[in-house]
């Protein structure tokens, strides 16, 4: 890793580090949703910027995780050490059916998603005899397995951190892999891919899986932090913004997702605060975007790079 | 057995005003190959501005009149300054379009604000209809019916029977093709897109009389519309009228019979549908 | 000569200003209050009322209480508890306010006192009627001002019964918390004298067609009571007589034409019952006159009961605030003087019970058309019938009642 890269890693890191201490409740709470959403996000880009398949059904694995925490722990009393693995577990079974949709392509696979994503949503959202409806679940407490309890914001902050950390690293290793080559292969040319014998619905199947068994573990995280649920989480909006956030953020890289995370919330928790018209300024942002940075922040960065590495390396 | 008839009736004018949204929107995807999520947002302005001009002259035609116009210049400065940098990126395009809906939506909420805003309806439609059988059914939406059959049939013959519409069925086929026979091609996009906003913009004055307009409605009645677009297929005005009447019906069946499910029951067929058929009931092959 | 002048009176009243400032302190800079009402969405309508009503308030008291300024932060919560929970994070932790007054939708009620309970920050609910609030799930730092869903259910369900003389009711209700409280708390009264209920219709909140509901209503029933929220107590009025419905059965109001929608509605409204409720705004008390001017001169409307409840929620707090000389930094005195002050408010008199909710008059009213001194003729809630006293228990002890658990479709 080049030696500007690790200087600003170890300074995020440690901004990240002090960061309840420096800037109150207020932003780590705002920290502590980045990272999060930010995980849903990188969810959404191992299919988007690996794969190149634009899914807006994730909020629904996102939903069907913390909603089985939040039941399981508020109304049956399970522990943490149940309740959150069988809200992963759920929540990949999920993905395992809803892959189906890589049968489809292109605009076909993204309206295939929004319907499934939908539908989940609905259930969610009318079956108010099980879910609570728009009620949602309040008051899940806080993750504790025996002398393992968090017990304040801060702590989970600090768990949160370490978690998603952890996940950035496995999830460089897998896109680095063979497995992350092949993705990007078939995102290039899918028919070139089968030609040299890849079995190419298969790689897309278990990066589906997989992708959903993240956007699961970013929904047990989210219970815990907000410690409350209602369809909300399951909505099109929540799928839609976790794409864009990769997108703004950089496609296909592994810090992208969190930038765009921040950002976007950034721009609505922050923003709103001063100015009415944000979500007009969050279309803007996503216009911009598209025309302007397709690759995002990371795409900028890495332009700014590579401009000034031409001119460190003067003509001769 | 009333109930049953009452139900149908309020599932086909549903489907009259989806068929309106959505009859645009398969139209630009077919020919243009545009994704356009801002349809949505194009029905709500149109409703607002529709709202203010019924509001100001008390003439309902002229609302939904100016509901569509406004929209048809709102669609080309996005076609021509916003979408047409997009090419054939879908991604690229539903980012944008969202992009866009996002703004029109939180302008009107500065403008109209957050209440649900009702479309004055003119006096002759207001109340109901006696229909055979001891029936009764709001007036305005048996109005709303037959102005969905209206358009319907007008679009069919300009579609079907109209030099116009050959073009326009060549480019949905082949668009290289029809440029390749000297046709411009580009006019042809400007002439179908200001039709689909058209009548976007005059579907949100239509809906806005019996279903409000409010911050939000824009991505309830677009996720109405795609599904008509799916179950129909993309690109297809006959599949638009089919999955029109589908998802008019099953939503209303739905409501009825299943209330905690009307969701499932609108959106599970649909997903089955596109794993089996992708290309829906009438469309072309991806 | 002159110049040494200025620069010392300069100089003196610079160290002035500095001598001043260690005395702002906490005590004496603005109390920071956290309005939290739905903006936007489908309670937008009752909202602004009580956006309105709250300010109404606040302006006639110059925006201070116990010595002090206040400042009013507002937070939309869309009607949706997860907004409301977001901005009542937002408000708490960095608009730093004193105290909470909200929300409004019955479902947002739990989310809200969740972040209550979690900052301590005190939530003074001033219209969430959430049974469970003050019931089962009590938190120290929550005092309900307004009222409890079933309250206003009781009564009418024995109004159903015994003046309407109803024996098989058909209910429309909403698909939430406080629909479902509102509505089987009618359903208990009503059936426990012996009344028959044909049948219940649930349609979520912001139901866009009446239609299904209408089509649905059993041929023999004998009367239809509407209890709906926000746009649907439009939506359901258009969809009555569109459909016929008027020639064919009768249709009461338990929560239905509140003053907020009733200049939507038209002359066939007239003497309808509009609603049981703890509030009518065409309540004969010098109180409540006062009240309906001042808020009809301001805003060109009457009050619904929602602004009249976050009016009275800035009596009550501002009064409370005033007995504790302005200290709502100390929230354990805060919440015991809101507990224990009484006022005389627009709708009536109302005091705390042991469960932190009010015990006040519940009005049965019908809509009629008055001559208002400021809005000329008008249509207006005027009660015909008043239960006075009424606990959010009725007539049951609160071990009876508690026992029975929440109402649960």
């Amino acid at each position: 890793m080049g030696r500007t890269r690790a200087v600003v890693l170890a300074v995020a890191l440690a901004a990240a580090l002090v960061l309840p201490f420096a800037a109150g409740p207020f932003w780590m709470g705002l920290a502590t949703q980045m990272l999060i959403f930010g995980l849903l996000a990188l969810s959404t880009d191992l299919l988007l910027g690996h794969a190149g398949l634009f899914s807006l059904c994730h909020a629904s694995f996102f939903a069907v995780s913390a909603y089985t925490v939040a039941i399981l722990q508020v109304r049956y009393g399970v522990p943490t050490a149940l309740a959150a693995p069988a809200g992963l577990l759920l929540g990949t079974v999920l993905a395992a059916v809803f892959g189906l949709s890589v049968r489809t392509r292109g605009v076909y696979f993204i309206l295939v998603t929004l319907a499934l994503g939908y539908v989940i949503w609905g259930v969610a959202h009318r079956w108010s005899s099980f879910t609570g409806g728009d009620n949602g679940v309040t008051n899940v407490p806080f993750p504790g397995a025996g002398p393992l309890a968090i017990v304040s914001h801060t702590q989970y902050y600090y768990l949160v951190l370490a978690i998603v950390a952890i996940c950035m690293l496995g999830y460089r290793v897998l896109v680095r892999s063979p497995f992350g080559l092949t993705l990007r292969g078939i995102k290039a040319s899918e028919s070139r891919m089968r030609s040299l014998g890849y079995r190419t619905g298969v790689h897309l199947y278990a990066a589906f899986v997989l992708s959903g068994a993240l956007a699961s573990f970013a929904g047990v995280l989210y219970v815990y932090y907000n410690r409350f649920v209602n369809p909300v989480s399951a909505s099109f909006p929540i799928s839609v913004e976790a794409v864009l956030m990769a997108i703004i953020g950089g496609s296909g890289t592994v810090i992208g997702p969190f930038l765009g995370s921040g950002i976007i919330l950034g721009l609505r928790n922050w923003v709103s605060s001063f100015f009415e018209l944000y979500a007009a300024v969050l279309g803007i942002v996503f216009i911009a975007t598209v025309l302007w940075a397709p690759a995002g922040i990371m795409g900028i960065a890495g332009q700014l790079r590579a401009r000034l590495g031409r001119t460190r390396t003067a003509p001769a | 057995m009333t109930s049953t008839i009452l139900q149908a009736i309020n599932g086909v004018s549903l489907a009259a005003l989806l068929f309106l949204l959505a009859s645009g929107f398969t139209l630009s995807f077919g020919l243009m190959r545009v994704v356009n999520m801002a349809h949505g947002a194009y029905y709500l302005l149109g409703g607002y501005i529709g709202l203010s001009v019924a509001r100001a002259t008390g003439s309902f035609a002229l609302a939904l009149v100016a509901g569509g116009l406004a929209v048809v210049v709102l669609g080309y400065l996005v076609d021509r300054f916003l979408l047409r940098r997009t090419g054939e990126n879908h991604l690229a395009q539903v980012l944008l379009t969202v992009g866009v809906a996002f703004v029109i939506g939180d302008v009107a909420l500065r403008i109209w604000g957050g209440d649900y805003l009702k479309v004055p309806v003119p006096v002759a439609l207001r109340g109901a209809t006696e229909l055979p059988g001891g029936l009764v059914y709001p007036t305005y939406r048996l109005v709303l019916i037959a102005l969905g059959a209206a358009v319907g049939v007008l679009l069919w013959i300009l579609y079907r029977k109209t030099q116009i519409g050959a073009v326009v069925r060549a480019g949905v086929d082949d668009r290289e093709q029809v440029a390749a026979t000297g046709i411009n091609v580009d006019r042809l996009f400007v002439m179908v897109s200001a039709l689909a906003s058209f009548l976007a913009g005059m579907a949100g004055v239509a809906g806005g009389a019996f279903l409000t307009l409010y911050p939000g409605a824009e991505w309830e009645i677009l996720v109405y519309a795609l599904v008509v677009v799916i179950v129909g297929g993309l690109g297809s005005l006959g599949g638009a009228m089919i999955g029109a009447l589908i998802v008019g019906l099953l939503d209303a069946y739905g409501r009825w019979l299943l209330p905690e499910f009307s969701y499932f029951v609108l959106f599970a067929p649909m997903a089955v549908l596109l794993l089996v058929r992708p290309r829906g009931i009438a469309g072309k092959e991806a | 000569m002159t110049l040494v002048l200025f620069r010392s009176l300069v100089s003196i009243a610079a160290l002035a200003a500095l001598g001043a400032a260690p005395l702002a302190n906490a005590q004496t800079g603005p109390i920071r209050i956290g309005l939290l009402p739905p903006l936007t969405g489908p309670l937008a309508s009752p909202g602004k009322d009580m956006q309105d009503g709250f300010t109404l308030f606040w302006e006639q008291a110059k925006y201070t209480a116990g010595g002090r300024k206040v400042e009013i932060v507002t937070g939309d919560t869309t009607c949706n508890p997860d907004q409301a929970l977001t901005q009542a994070r937002r408000v708490v932790l960095q608009e730093k306010v004193h105290f909470m007054v909200g929300p409004l939708c019955g479902h947002e009620g739990p989310a809200v006192a969740q972040v209550s309970k979690e900052t301590g920050v005190p939530l003074v609910m001033d219209a969430a009627g959430a049974d469970n609030v003050t019931k089962w799930d009590r938190t120290p730092t929550v005092v309900r001002t307004a009222v409890s869903s079933s309250q206003i259910g009781h009564p009418w369900g024995e109004y159903l019964y015994k003046e309407l003389g109803l024996r098989n009711v058909t209910f429309i209700a909403q698909d939430y918390t406080f629909g479902h409280e509102i509505t089987l708390g009618a359903v208990r009264t009503f059936t426990a004298l012996g009344g028959k209920v044909a049948k219940i219709i649930w349609n979520p909140v912001g139901t866009k067609d009446y239609g299904a509901t209408i089509a649905g209503i059993p041929p023999d029933t004998d009367g239809v009571s509407a209890q709906v929220v926000g746009v649907d107590r439009l939506r359901l009025y258009e969809a009555w007589f569109n459909f016929g419905m008027d020639k064919k059965h009768k249709i009461y109001g338990g929560y239905w034409m509140h003053q907020d929608v009733l200049p939507q509605m038209d002359d066939r409204a007239l003497n309808m019952i509009g609603n049981s409720l703890q509030y009518a705004a065409g309540l004969d008390t010098p109180e409540n006159k006062a009240f309906t001017e001042a808020f009809a001169r301001k805003y060109k409307r009457l009050p619904s009961w929602f602004a009249e409840s976050a009016y009275t929620a800035g009596l009550w707090s501002k009064t409370a605030i005033d007995s504790i000389n302005g200290k709502v930094e100390d929230r354990a005195a805060f919440l015991k003087a809101m507990r224990t002050v009484q006022i005389k408010a627009p709708r009536g008199p109302l005091k705390l019970d042991a469960y932190d909710n009010p015990i006040q008059n519940v009005y049965i009213s019908r809509i009629q058309k008055i001559k208002h001194p400021v809005m000329g003729e008008v249509m207006v809630n005027v009660p015909v019938k008043t239960y006075t006293e009424v606990s959010q228990f009725w007539t049951w002890t609160p071990e009876e009642f508690l026992k029975m658990g929440p109402y649960k479709r």
